[in-house]
């Protein structure tokens, strides 16, 4: 598979290596009400879609940067390609 | 206290070999020193690396030379680049922060990498055998650099002129980098 | 034998002849023949035997689609089997012999298999060997294996070297025939980057097969112009020799190049390069290939494809035959006759399915519409056959031809679904190709040759559109388009004899229809069953007629009958080659402490831990067993000083205002109050509560730390940490790099590792035990001014040190170690040594930390901060991990203290059985402590922090122990820590 890196262009998938889901990026806060729950939840429960799939990929071989990968997991298209830290900073994230 | 001192070993004996059309080489007298942006700060690193060293803040995946010429940015990762100069002594560390100040977060890495310069016309030929990149003067021009992996090594290349390339990678494999690089050569030059 | 069936004209350079041998047979060749070529010039067609019955074979098409002729070439360790005569390019000196009989060739013992063919029908295996079942392995399997099967290998290692490499291009042009030569003309002239691959060594793919004119010259010198033009543009690859053999996403394509397949010595470059060819579009210009009609003992020598026929007669100016008789279904048969007779071959018969001729005779030849091939006779060879009239037709050679299917193969890798067109009788490629591809020629239906021509231009050109090039203007090739009507005819229903399909795998009709009435009727399932289209050819000859029967039995259509999914690789592509350089001491890089060399010179042994070659041991003069090395290396540790290399330890250089709280959050225990000039340890876990992995980091400035990890972990951990910098503390001000190779790391251990240091560390920096008390750190230089960083941590339990130089001077540090710590008789220690005083130690690792282990499991579940936000902390808490009968981290020592413990041991209550039920724990870790004098283990067991002194069994199944041992303390050595911190 080749990824088309936001700042690098179009790489060899063998550079990066896989994560898994993006929501991954959205960890709970730890003092929140039901932690435990909610940790189970981003932890263990995710959607394994037949189609498009938002996943995190990490630049290993390359730049370093973590990517979100927009890819559907019947044809293995990849549709968007984002800087995780950008997804993660409009998400809201930040200390 | 003994009057013991130490001595400095290059990683790969200053090596070089000459083939048909291709020229290897370990580069030595240069220091390698990561500079780290600070968040919010890249700025005030490009000032202060304009002023001292006469140089632009390289995007990832160029780099960028001082106005002597004797050092060079390798844009390598959002937020940090190497910085590539001519130098002999130990104080590397001190070199650049003499010249940055506190604009960068700054780690020697002159140690950390084997450096191989290989050249000539046939230079690009060699590199296919490991190279998945495409180093094809349209996508990969003179100053451009990529971090990369050959062979399962991590390696860090860059075009210094049409039929010049500099390859870094780690120093504890470089033997086996050494190897992989001669025989794609051997491979293709008769 | 001479060349009785050379004739005139040909490719063949007869300035350049050749010599070889066929089963040491001198035979003789020109440059230009294919090993098929010549074997047919020199009249030889008996050339192999088949897989199932040993039946006589000769050759059967002149491409990679051979089913039949498949033979061993060359001799000793570079012999190889089950290559196809075919696609085998002649050279002076080429040994080649023929394959699967036993006695020879004309005389094959084995044949008998034919006579009890009734036995050996499709499913036979399944049916026959049934019982007893004990026969299997000893009786059925090895008679089967030794009369079947193909070729036999050399046994010994492949003496030749193979490659792989990487290319780039903007459009791959798939085949060199007329259709990708009018595409690569297009897409070169345009300027941009092209590269176009053939199987063949010869571009031109069937224009060098026919007579046909382009542009007003014969094809082949069109084709021998174009190639040249192309190979003057610089933007242009030419790549004869490559199979590209997979299509792959996202645009790369899997291609080999066989470098030296047609030398007689490979001249130690290697033979053959595996290409990943990574290509913004592709055309598919594969052609197409011919298909045999089914009919009685339709698999003589002599029996051919049609279009094969008349390649061997144009190209290679070899006739198949003196007396060569057609049997078709479609006009491109007919050429075959008219070709032929051009070069003086007597033409037999014409024999066509059809009622109305195409052509309006052939002089001299019976001319026989509406008629069938019915059987044949010629025990070695072709010598008649008959029709389903009943007329008898002498001949030697029978061109038959039922049709072509376009090479589809390659758009069909990513699931594509080809279609199935009625006016060719046969599957084109679909709507859903691979992204990037277009397909043009006969590969796409286009079966003619101004089509073929035109298609290759036009889609060049549309994807040069797509990547905003503009044309060059030039004038397309052109060309006249031949007949080529077809009416489908799969099989002649009157044949009662054995009609072939799958020549290669000696599947019949009647195997397909035994296959349709025991419910075998799927495609997948009749390929399984039958073994229809598998092996060296892929069925590409035999698949579409097997699926027309398949269909007649079912009632149903082709279409619906379905094709059988098309997977790389194309063609085959040996193990060899998929392995590339990745053999024996390359089979990966190796990674070399500092002091490799001085280790070496030592007379170390190595161990392989990842990439790193470490020290295990030192042996010394008069030590017979590893133990004694490591004996002594431990004992002299704690007696004196041992030094040890630990370079392979990651190191993480942190920087940033926030890095000590981004500490605190990688880590379970508290790192924000970390004094500068003081190291911790560090537990990080797994946001699941689990530990990761384990380490000391040092704090050098108020925005600068040093982490460590574990050797095995250092990849890992940093992407960890990467992850959590830019995807959930996207805010702070952090930034990491690894320092791992930076710095020649050693541990200087022993009660007398400071002596020791103060003899090379530079006066100015006092690191007594009061100005450098355990868990200091500093930046000091060492040897007279070379800088250094120092830091008090032990993992051996004794006053130690780690002490770290820039790694050009690591092995002069080591030899500096060494040469002023004489007076202490200090030694090297290798990783063996390092492992049993950590066990003594009770310090856990990778034996420990096994990704199931908790930081409570450990005895370690204070560390866990409950008042921070960390990785893992919240999930500590889950009940699985703090069961009350959890497992504990302890020490064991067996009762009798001359036992030796084992590592995976179990533990087991004294009075139960040891079985799954009873089990309590297990044993991770054992070493002979020198320090204790006998066999000590870490070990997990429930509620093990309760139980110290109870006695448990250790037993080992695996190893038939069972040894009573006492459950103790992990920390056998200094459990106080007091020698820390002397």
């Amino acid at each position: 598979m080749i990824i088309n890196h936001p700042l690098l262009g179009p790489r060899d998938a063998a550079e990066f290596t896989y994560l898994g889901d993006a929501t991954l990026i959205n960890r709970p806060d730890w003092q929140a009400e039901d932690a435990a729950g909610k940790f189970h939840e981003y932890l263990y429960l995710r959607d394994n879609p037949a189609g498009e799939h938002r996943e995190l990929w990490f630049h290993e071989q390359g730049d370093r940067s973590w990517l979100v990968v927009t890819r559907n997991t019947l044809t293995h298209e990849i549709t968007k390609v984002e800087l995780a830290r950008d997804v993660a900073l409009a998400a809201g994230r930040d200390k | 206290m003994s009057n013991l001192s130490l001595t400095a070993q290059s990683a790969l004996g200053g090596i070089r070999r000459d083939f048909e059309g291709v020229s290897l080489a370990e580069v030595g007298g240069h220091a390698l020193v990561s500079v780290a942006t600070p968040l919010g700060g890249g700025e005030r690193l490009a000032k202060a690396i304009a002023s001292s060293y006469g140089a632009k803040l390289p995007t990832v995946g160029y780099s960028s030379l001082s106005d002597n010429g004797r050092a060079r940015f390798l844009g390598l990762q959002p937020d940090q680049m190497f910085l590539l100069f001519e130098h002999e002594d130990d104080e590397a560390l001190a070199a650049v922060t003499g010249q940055l100040g506190d604009a960068g977060y700054y780690t020697d890495q002159s140690d950390s990498w084997a450096m191989l310069r290989i050249s000539g016309p046939a230079g690009r030929t060699a590199l296919e055998r490991i190279c998945m990149l495409d180093l094809h003067p349209d996508s990969f021009d003179i100053d451009a650099v990529a971090r990369t992996t050959m062979e399962h090594l991590g390696v860090i290349i860059l075009r210094e002129a049409a039929d010049s390339f500099l390859l870094m990678s780690p120093r504890s494999s470089a033997t086996s980098f050494l190897h992989a690089i001669e025989t794609s050569i051997i491979n293709v030059t008769e | 034998m001479s060349e009785s069936s050379r004739v005139a004209g040909g490719l063949v350079d007869r300035t350049k002849p050749l010599s070889f041998t066929f089963n040491a047979q001198q035979l003789t060749g020109y440059a230009g023949d294919t090993l098929a070529s010549a074997l047919i010039a020199n009249g030889r067609r008996l050339v192999a035997r088949s897989f199932k019955y040993h039946r006589p074979r000769g050759i059967f098409t002149a491409g990679s689609e051979e089913p039949n002729a498949l033979v061993q070439l060359r001799r000793g360790a570079y012999q190889e089997p089950n290559t196809r005569a075919t696609v085998t390019e002649l050279f002076d000196g080429l040994e080649v012999t023929s394959q699967n009989h036993r006695g020879s060739l004309d005389f094959d013992l084995m044949a008998a298999n034919d006579f009890i063919a009734p036995f050996l029908s499709a499913g036979f295996y399944y049916k026959t060997f049934m019982w007893p079942k004990a026969f299997w392995e000893k009786v059925y399997e090895p008679i089967i294996r030794a009369s079947a099967g193909l070729g036999r290998l050399s046994g010994a290692p492949d003496p030749d070297s193979y490659d792989k490499g990487f290319l780039h291009c903007d459009l791959l042009i798939i085949g060199a025939g007329p259709a990708g030569l009018s595409a690569a003309l297009a897409a070169g002239q345009a300027g941009t980057r092209v590269i176009l691959a053939d199987e063949d060594f010869l571009l031109g793919g069937r224009l060098n097969a026919e007579t046909h004119e382009v542009d007003g010259k014969l094809g082949s010198h069109w084709a021998a112009e174009t190639a040249a033009e192309l190979a003057a543009l610089d933007n242009v690859r030419t790549m004869p020799r490559t199979t590209v053999y997979g299509a792959y996403d996202h645009g790369i394509y899997g291609a080999l190049e066989r470098k030296t397949d047609h030398l007689a010595t490979s001249g130690d470059k290697p033979r053959q390069v595996l290409w990943r060819i990574y290509a913004k579009r592709a055309v598919l210009c594969a052609g197409a290939t011919e298909r045999p009609i089914a009919f009685g003992n339709n698999d003589r020598p002599g029996i051919m494809l049609a279009g094969a026929v008349r390649a061997y007669a144009n190209r290679w100016a070899a006739a198949p035959g003196k007396r060569v008789a057609v049997f078709t279904n479609n006009d491109d048969g007919w050429r075959s006759a008219v070709d032929l007779a051009a070069r003086g071959i007597e033409i037999a018969a014409m024999v066509d399915t059809r009622d109305i001729a195409p052509l309006a005779g052939l002089p001299g030849a019976l001319i026989a519409m509406g008629a069938r091939v019915q059987d044949t006779s010629g025990r070695g060879g072709l010598r008649s056959f008959t029709l389903s009239g009943g007329q008898k037709i002498s001949a030697d050679c029978l061109a038959v031809s039922g049709g072509w299917n376009p090479n589809i193969h390659l758009t069909c890798h990513q699931r594509g679904r080809p279609v199935w067109r009625d006016d060719l009788a046969a599957f084109v490629p679909g709507a859903d190709l691979p992204v990037g591809m277009r397909v043009a020629g006969a590969a796409n239906g286009a079966l003619t040759l101004g089509a073929s021509l035109s298609e290759g231009w036009t889609a060049a050109n549309e994807a040069l559109d797509d990547l905003g090039v503009a044309p060059a203007g030039a004038a397309k090739p052109k060309a006249d388009d031949e007949p080529a009507a077809i009416s489908a005819f799969w099989h002649v229903k009157e044949s009662s004899a054995r009609a072939w399909l799958d020549l290669q795998n000696d599947v019949t009709v009647k195997d397909v229809k035994l296959a349709h009435q025991e419910g075998f009727r799927a495609v997948e399932h009749l390929k399984r069953y039958t073994t229809l289209g598998m092996a060296t050819d892929q069925g590409k000859t035999a698949n579409v007629a097997a699926l027309a029967i398949m269909a007649e039995c079912t009632g149903k259509l082709i279409p619906e009958t379905g094709t059988t999914i098309f997977r790389p690789p194309f063609t085959p592509v040996p193990i060899g080659a998929l392995a590339g350089r990745a053999r024996g001491k390359d089979f990966r890089p190796y990674r070399l402490t500092p002091s490799h060399k001085w280790a070496a010179d030592q007379g170390a042994v190595f161990v392989e831990t990842g990439m790193w070659l470490r020290a295990q041991w030192f042996p010394r003069d008069g030590e017979t067993h590893w133990r004694q090395s490591v004996d002594r290396e431990v004992s002299q540790t704690r007696a004196s000083v041992g030094i040890c290399d630990v370079t392979t330890l990651g190191k993480i250089d942190i920087q940033g205002r926030d890095a000590a709280d981004f500490l605190n959050k990688v880590y379970c225990n508290g790192f924000a109050k970390l004094p500068v000039g003081k190291v911790r340890y560090g537990l990080m876990l797994r946001e699941d509560g689990i530990v990761m992995d384990d380490g000391t980091t040092a704090r050098l400035g108020e925005s600068h730390f040093v982490m460590t990890t574990t050797t095995a972990n250092a990849v890992g951990v940093f992407r960890h940490m990467e992850f959590c910098r830019q995807c959930l503390w996207p805010g702070m001000d952090v930034h990491l790099i690894s320092a791992t190779e930076q710095w020649a790391q050693f541990a200087v251990a022993g009660p007398n590792s400071r002596q020791l240091l103060q003899k090379i560390v530079d006066p100015d920096h006092d690191i007594s035990n009061e100005a450098f008390p355990f868990m200091a750190c500093s930046e000091i230089t060492v040897c007279g001014g070379t800088p250094a960083r120092l830091f008090r941590i032990s993992f051996s339990g004794e006053l130690a040190y780690e002490i770290a130089v820039p790694t050009r001077y690591g092995e002069s540090l080591m030899q500096a170690l060494l040469s002023v710590g004489a007076e202490f008789d200090a030694v090297a220690y290798g990783t063996e040594a390092l492992g049993v005083m950590r066990v003594e130690k009770g310090h856990a690792a990778g034996n420990e930390l096994t990704g199931q282990t908790s930081a409570r499991n450990l005895g370690m579940g204070r560390l866990v901060s409950k008042k921070k936000d960390c990785i893992g902390n919240v999930l500590s808490e889950r009940a699985a991990l703090n069961r009350e009968n959890g497992l504990s981290l302890m020490g064991f020592r067996p009762v009798n203290r001359s036992d030796a413990l084992s590592a995976g041991a179990h533990f087991i209550a004294r009075a139960r059985n040891a079985a799954m039920e009873n089990d309590e724990g297990w044993m991770t870790s054992v070493a002979f402590s020198p320090s204790l004098g006998h066999s000590i283990g870490l070990g997990f067991i429930e509620r093990g922090h309760e139980r110290k002194g109870e006695v448990v069994r250790a037993v080992d199944l695996v190893r038939g122990k069972d040894i009573e041992v006492e459950i103790v303390s992990a920390h056998f050595v200094d459990p106080e820590g007091a020698r820390l911190r002397v």
